[in-house]
């Protein structure tokens, strides 16, 4: 059989891939682009995926686009290998609701064609353009930062008004600037009497000064870690249904807050986030989890590789979007939409993450630690020693209680084949069991290694726990057994022979992380041959179990004569601070800033489908932006630290960009760019360019200083203007996106949780930094249950910043008020009004308990109703209440009562927003 | 599949007859059509729940979701499979290697509970469910779902929310941000927790997401009152009306400085509404005026089950917040995990018999009570029942135990009242039940039909978040056109 050029004689039976290599091999010269294939293209394809119309971001009028392919991420040719070219695939109708052409097929001939064509190594005329081309970075913040000299905030912002016939509002007036720095600047509102120093202050630079009081305030720092922790998602619990605690993570939250007071260069901030752990910063890649994390890990293979994949999907993603402003998850199952980020650049990108775990990290002791650490353990033991003549015995329960990790039984040597160890009551739910040892002569014969066999009273199933783990030999909760029933059930050994035992050692988790499923009441018993049972030893003469207290036995000095009695308390409280020191110790060296291995080859992935694995891909960037230079085998710290450099460097063109339209968006509303995550091509255009990049060049120029841009911004006319309304101005620019006048805006959650706190005088601010407080009662089962708290106490009284962040649950009263739940990066919040925000306000206890120690507040501090009143107005609004409301307050407050009236500040509008 | 034509496939019939004129009006037409631009709600700051128009002529003016938390296995409910019972006991073909959530498998089980056909219809349903089963001509059955995961939270995530991850809009969010509500006295959107507790993705089931939070479900419940609507304890309502009117005085003196802004106003506006909400809400939670036979028909009144009794005035409560207008009903039964496996919600694992015999009574009377009630007060006419879990379970039993594994390979939904065919039933699983063969479905298309009963067009309701134009639907389904009227 041969065939002619045109393969008209080509029967229209599909002949198998492998027959038509080999006769492609022979009339591999047989095909001319122009004359078979171009006209295929013309009648069939062209019209969407041509000149006009990219469908799929597809068009096969260039060979570039034809070897790159669509959006699929699939090379739609590859040249001479037919079949590896996506565009076979496509019109052979082998991809499932991608057939092409959609709504006929080429003959069998015209298929023939392009398959010799390619098979031919898919030869183009001229005209088609090389086989590459480079990608245009056309897009303005793709373009290198432009510096326009000698320019000021107030002159870009001027120019554009103008252009408007818009001019900047007068400057407002001085209690408004005060309540404004600070409310913008700290998240609390100033005292009466940081109001009256500067409303009173001569001196010409007095708000240069007020400004420079601020930024050195550590206040700021726990402020704008609000938003940054929004930004990378940070939470305190793993999320997802069983959404458990993360209790070390708040070190990442205090490392932010003390990066930002110590105005940390932006640059390094970023580096230490991606790579902490090769900078010396190990605390900062708490960055990297900081996500949500889904803990329940099924057994199907492919489902568990689609939850690895979303772990990096979204470290991928927040790096992305906080620190360069590109939507890089977009391109996971497909080429970027709108930006140049092709699938290959992601999965780049998931080879620089992929071998960064979840979990908790130990930190490098610090200097000191460990010998500190050595001498605790001495002075422990040397007390403990010394203390053991006052300890009561319960002369019936002279064994100690059990513990989750190691618990021995001694008994007199005797003969045993069945040994049987019977769960009679646990610490909750179904008890679970490790190991079973049984020892003679110092070795253990309960191994199934050695012949033994294991029975149980019944099983939860369940893919990590197993009878056959009860004598595996291996610890910890994944090597556990887990009896069937709540209520009790018996684990049994069958040793191979008759044999004299002495010891049984058994424990819930030898490696000490798991403590529930305690069994607390058991019995063990043996017998030479089957059912002939005999009680060997039981929880009875072990002393009650109490938690995780019952590790320090109870000391009497009563009947000690008192020097010798006093002597035993002074040790006492001795070991005690000991103990908490050395747990002090050794907790502060968690923390949750993830692990670190070495990852296997990661590969491009069809349609973001685990099992459609493509070619393997080295860890990188953004191919059209930069080249990392790494291998594919590259260290896993390299490949963090290789990006966190280029992201980090005053080339990348986003980077600074990106930042300081975050530090605008902070201070007045709206970024410049009002989608700050979203630089790219689908974003929105600057609506001030030039000023965009002024701030970008003056921050890179100042070190990468925050405080800079901050400073900047504040000593601007723009920001110190009047926040009054104009007819005008309202109907050319409603929403003050040119800045005619200073936005007004409602506070975020935590700014009125705060405020509140700071005028009723409860406000702890030395509690800075440290684990968090919590708004719940938290319900300690397998999955946790987080349960609104009711009653409130200093302990409440810190700022929200140290709220311990609860992912999904929204924290009571000020949860309403638009506070993102750390499921998803989040670089502005939504501010909307309801009516349950209004009910949470008026009528939670939180908010009443604070009207009352308001009231009492005022009581306290003036004597006559109309004192209490200004008081009050200065208090919250910073100024002295006009007549009228002096006398509409002096009247409410002798019908209702004052704490009525403290409620009703407490809500007023004034209160919540920033003037 | 698609409805309208494509493109060349159209100019090719254009071609051989049509006139040039009709040919471009077609043209016209076909791109309003096929127009896929986002349609964003226009809302009110100073009224958010205001009842905002949809995009076509709506079949379903309300929904009322019931979702059974823990996942129903729909082989001991709705989907009868005769091969399953002839087949008792043996393995499954092709099972021998087949790892599902917790492992490997065991023999094919039948059900405990005999089927019976039901109504005119025949449908066959299970014994476990008798009273619903009586209302099979009024349901319209999907037995050919698929879903993306096998694990509870991400489960209850996508049937809510269309996204296996955390933080996404739940239906109900994007529902009323998008048409506002008929009662602005009552929250637009109310979640009903069972009496045991939470649902098991919590309040990521009802959560805004990225959308406003006034969009959010509100939760309560007969028996949880909501949050902080009640005046505190010791202030009389005369002082609270005194201290509300002091508020707004003070707020209105202070608009006079910004005429025109709107989030001030929108603010004075929120106090009002929640004012007329302290009214509203307890009268449409106060279940006193119900007659005695309803509450016997619902089982509210059974002593001997307290948690029947329990999830029947959630029934009731249900039934009164749409006849009130609520737009977004979300009722669970079943909560989260606790006990054990199966326990507190239909999570069968181990003991499913034992399990379900104790959930199946608590479901039943209530539930059917409901809808035989929405029906007779002629509330199906504008609102729409759907019934769903967060997937199915296997056929088989699990190797070592006497329950069903996780299966979202082919799972059963049903939908009841405005603008869904009854009784029909749409696709259908193997014949053991384990995957979906049939017209087969996605939880996209399922939400694309609820979405568009509600005359929203799941393509064009979108958000713009971080760069994508987010849809409850992702980029994916298709409305189900056969199960419409």
């Amino acid at each position: 059989m041969t065939l002619n050029r045109q393969g008209r004689s080509f029967s229209r039976v599909r002949l198998s891939a492998f027959l038509f290599t080999i006769i492609l091999g022979c009339e591999a010269k047989a095909v001319d682009f122009i004359k078979d294939i171009e006209p295929i293209f013309q009648a069939h394809c062209i019209d969407c995926h041509g000149p006009d119309e990219q469908e799929s971001q597809f068009r096969l009028d260039r060979l570039a686009a034809l070897i790159s392919g669509g959006n699929s991420g699939e090379p739609a040719v590859v040249p001479g290998k037919p079949s590896e070219s996506f565009l076979l695939k496509l019109i052979l109708h082998e991809e499932s609701g991608m057939e092409m052409p959609p709504d006929d097929s080429l003959s069998d001939s015209e298929i023939a064609s392009i398959r010799a064509w390619i098979a031919d190594g898919a030869k183009t005329p001229e005209s088609y353009g090389p086989e590459k081309t480079d990608i245009e970075l056309s897009h303005w913040s793709f373009q290198p930062v432009k510096r326009s000299h000698g320019s000021t905030i107030d002159r870009f912002i001027h120019d554009k008004l103008v252009a408007k016939g818009l001019t900047l509002s007068p400057t407002a007036e001085r209690r408004v600037l005060v309540r404004r720095l600070y409310l913008v600047m700290l998240g609390i509102p100033p005292t009466p009497e940081q109001v009256e120093a500067f409303a009173t202050d001569e001196s010409d630079d007095a708000w240069q000064n007020l400004v420079e009081r601020v930024l050195a305030s550590p206040h700021y720092g726990e402020r704008w870690a609000t938003y940054w922790l929004d930004l990378v998602r940070f939470g305190e619990t793993h999320g997802y249904e069983m959404n458990r605690e993360r209790p070390t993570a708040w070190q990442y939250r205090d490392w932010v807050i003390e990066s930002l007071n110590d105005d940390k260069p932006y640059d390094e901030f970023v580096r230490q986030q991606i790579a902490g752990d090769a900078l010396g910063e190990d605390v900062a890649t708490g960055f990297l989890v900081a996500g949500p994390v889904d803990q329940v890990k099924g057994s199907d293979p492919k489902l568990r590789q689609t939850q690895r994949m979303n772990e990096l999907d979204d470290m991928i993603n927040t790096t992305g979007t906080a620190f360069l402003g590109l939507t890089t998850g977009c391109a996971r199952c497909h080429n970027h939409k709108f930006d140049p980020i092709s699938q290959r650049d992601y999965y780049s990108m998931q080879a620089v993450f992929a071998g960064v775990q979840h979990g908790d990290r130990a930190l490098p002791p610090k200097p000191g630690t460990a010998k500190r650490s050595a001498s605790l353990d001495e002075e422990i033991s040397g007390l403990t020693n010394r203390l053991k003549k006052f300890i009561i015995v319960d002369e019936s329960k002279p064994r100690p209680a059990v513990n989750a990790k190691r618990n021995e039984e001694v008994f007199e040597e005797r003969e045993a084949r069945f040994i049987r160890f019977t769960i009679q009551k646990t610490t909750g739910g179904e008890g679970c069991l490790d190991e079973l040892e049984i020892y003679s002569n110092g070795l253990n014969f309960a191994l199934a290694s050695s012949g033994s066999k294991a029975i149980s009273s019944g099983d939860f199933v369940h893919p990590k726990h197993k009878l056959m783990h009860i004598n595996d030999g291996r610890h910890g909760n994944d090597r556990s057994w887990i009896v069937e029933s709540a209520s009790g059930g018996w684990v049994q050994i069958e040793l191979a022979e008759l044999t004299v035992i002495d010891r049984i050692v058994w424990s819930r988790d030898r490696s000490g992380k798991y403590s529930d499923r305690l069994p607390i009441e058991y019995r063990i018993d043996s017998a030479m041959e089957a059912d002939n049972w005999e009680l060997l030893t039981s929880s009875a003469d072990r002393q009650t179990f109490a938690g995780k207290t019952s590790a320090s036995p109870k000391y009497q000095f009563e009947k000690f004569p008192s020097a010798e009695a006093q002597q035993g308390r002074d040790w006492q409280n001795r070991l005690q601070a000991a103990l908490e020191e050395k747990q002090q110790l050794e907790k502060s060296t968690l923390v949750y800033a993830g692990t670190f291995v070495q990852p296997g080859p990661t590969h491009r992935l069809y349609r973001g489908e685990p099992d459609a694995k493509r070619e393997q891909v080295a860890p990188n960037a953004i191919e059209v932006f930069t080249s990392l230079n790494l291998a594919t085998d590259a260290p896993e710290r390299d490949r963090r630290l290789a990006l966190a450099n280029w992201i980090a460097s005053k080339d990348n063109p986003l980077t600074a960009r990106v930042i300081v339209n975050r530090l605008w968006q902070f201070h007045f509303g709206t970024g410049i760019v009002d989608t700050p995550s979203d630089f790219g091509l689908n974003g929105s255009p600057p609506s001030h360019p030039e000023l965009l990049d002024w701030l970008a060049s003056e921050l890179m120029d100042h070190d990468w200083s925050l405080k800079h841009i901050h400073r900047l911004i504040l000593n601007s006319g723009t920001w110190r203007q009047s926040n009054r309304p104009n007819e005008n101005a309202i109907r050319v620019d409603a929403a003050s996106r040119l800045l005619w006048r200073f936005p007004p805006r409602r506070l975020e959650a935590e700014a009125i949780r705060d405020s509140i706190l700071a005028v009723t005088d409860v406000l702890d601010l030395e509690a800075a930094g440290g684990p968090g407080f919590s708004p719940f009662e938290v319900e300690l089962e397998n999955v946790r249950h987080y349960h609104a708290k009711q009653t409130f106490g200093p302990a409440d009284w810190r700022r929200m910043i140290y709220m311990t962040k609860v992912r999904q649950e929204r924290e009571q009263v000020f949860g309403a008020f638009d506070c993102p739940d750390a499921s998803m990066v989040v670089a502005k919040r939504s501010r909307s009004t309801t009516p349950l925000q209004a009910l949470n306000l008026l009528n939670s206890r939180f908010v009443m308990q604070q009207a009352d120690l308001f009231a009492k507040r005022l009581e306290n501090e003036s004597d006559t109703l109309s004192h209490q009143i200004t008081r009050a107005w200065r208090l919250c609004f910073q100024r002295k209440p006009t007549d009228e409301e002096l006398a509409d307050s002096v009247s409410f407050i002798e019908q209702e009562g004052i704490q009525q009236f403290t409620r009703a500040m407490l809500n007023a509008n004034e209160f919540v927003f920033i003037p | 599949m698609t409805p309208f034509l494509n493109r060349r496939h159209f100019l090719t019939q254009a071609t051989s007859g049509l006139s040039s004129i009709a040919l471009a009006s077609l043209l016209d037409q076909q791109r309003l059509l096929a127009d896929s631009t986002p349609i964003r709600p226009n809302i009110d700051p100073a009224k958010p729940f205001a009842s905002r128009p949809p995009h076509h002529p709506a079949a379903a003016k309300n929904v009322l979701v019931i979702f059974c938390a823990g996942a129903c296995s729909q082989l001991d409910t709705f989907d009868y499979k005769p091969e399953l019972i002839k087949r008792h006991g043996q393995p499954m073909p092709g099972a021998e290697s087949l790892v599902t959530f917790q492992g490997e498998q065991g023999m094919l089980t039948k059900s405990p509970w005999a089927f019976k056909p039901r109504g005119q219809s025949g449908k066959m349903i299970s014994e476990l469910v008798p009273q619903l089963g009586e209302l099979a001509d009024d349901m319209c059955f999907f037995h050919s779902l698929t879903g993306k995961t096998n694990t509870h939270g991400p489960g209850e995530n996508f049937m809510s929310t269309g996204q296996t991850l955390d933080g996404f809009p739940s239906m109900g969010a994007w529902a009323t941000w998008a048409l506002g509500t008929e009662n602005e006295n009552l929250p637009a959107y109310v979640a009903i927790a069972d009496p045991r507790g939470t649902p098991q993705s919590s309040v990521n089931n009802w959560g805004p997401g990225f959308l406003p939070a006034a969009f959010q479900g509100t939760e309560f419940s007969a028996l949880k009152p909501l949050d902080n609507l009640d005046i505190p304890a010791g202030v009389s309502p005369e002082t609270d009306r005194a201290t509300r009117g002091f508020l707004e005085r003070m707020n209105q003196r202070h608009l006079e400085h910004f005429p025109g802004d709107t989030e001030l106003a929108a603010r004075i506006s929120s106090y009002q509404l929640a004012a007329r909400m302290q009214l509203s809400v307890p009268e449409v939670t106060d279940l006193s005026s119900e007659s005695k036979s309803t509450l016997r028909e619902y089982g509210a009144d059974d002593s001997q089950n307290i948690l029947k009794a329990q999830f029947a005035k959630n029934c009731i409560l249900a039934r009164r917040l749409i006849e009130n207008g609520v737009r977004f009903v979300q009722l669970f039964n079943g909560a989260y995990q606790t006990g054990g496996e199966g326990v507190s919600n239909w999570d069968g694992h181990k003991s499913l018999h034992e399990q379900y015999s104790k959930h199946g009574p608590v479901l039943d009377q209530p539930c059917a009570a409901l809808l035989r009630d929405m029906k007779r007060r002629g509330l199906l006419k504008d609102t729409l029942v759907v019934w769903m879990t967060e997937f199915g379970r296997m056929p088989t039993f699990q190797k070592g135990a006497s329950g069903r594994d996780h299966n979202p390979e082919g799972f059963t939904a049903w939908m009841m009242g405005a603008g869904v065919k009854a009784p029909f039933t749409y696709g259908a699983t193997d014949e053991f039940g384990y995957k979906a063969i049939e017209d087969v479905s996605t939880v996209y298309d399922f939400h694309a039909t609820i979405l568009h009963l509600l005359g929203l067009n799941h393509e064009r309701l979108t958000y713009y978040h971080n760069g994508f134009e987010r849809r409850l639907t992702d980029v994916h389904g298709h409305v189900l056109n056969e199960v419409l009227h």
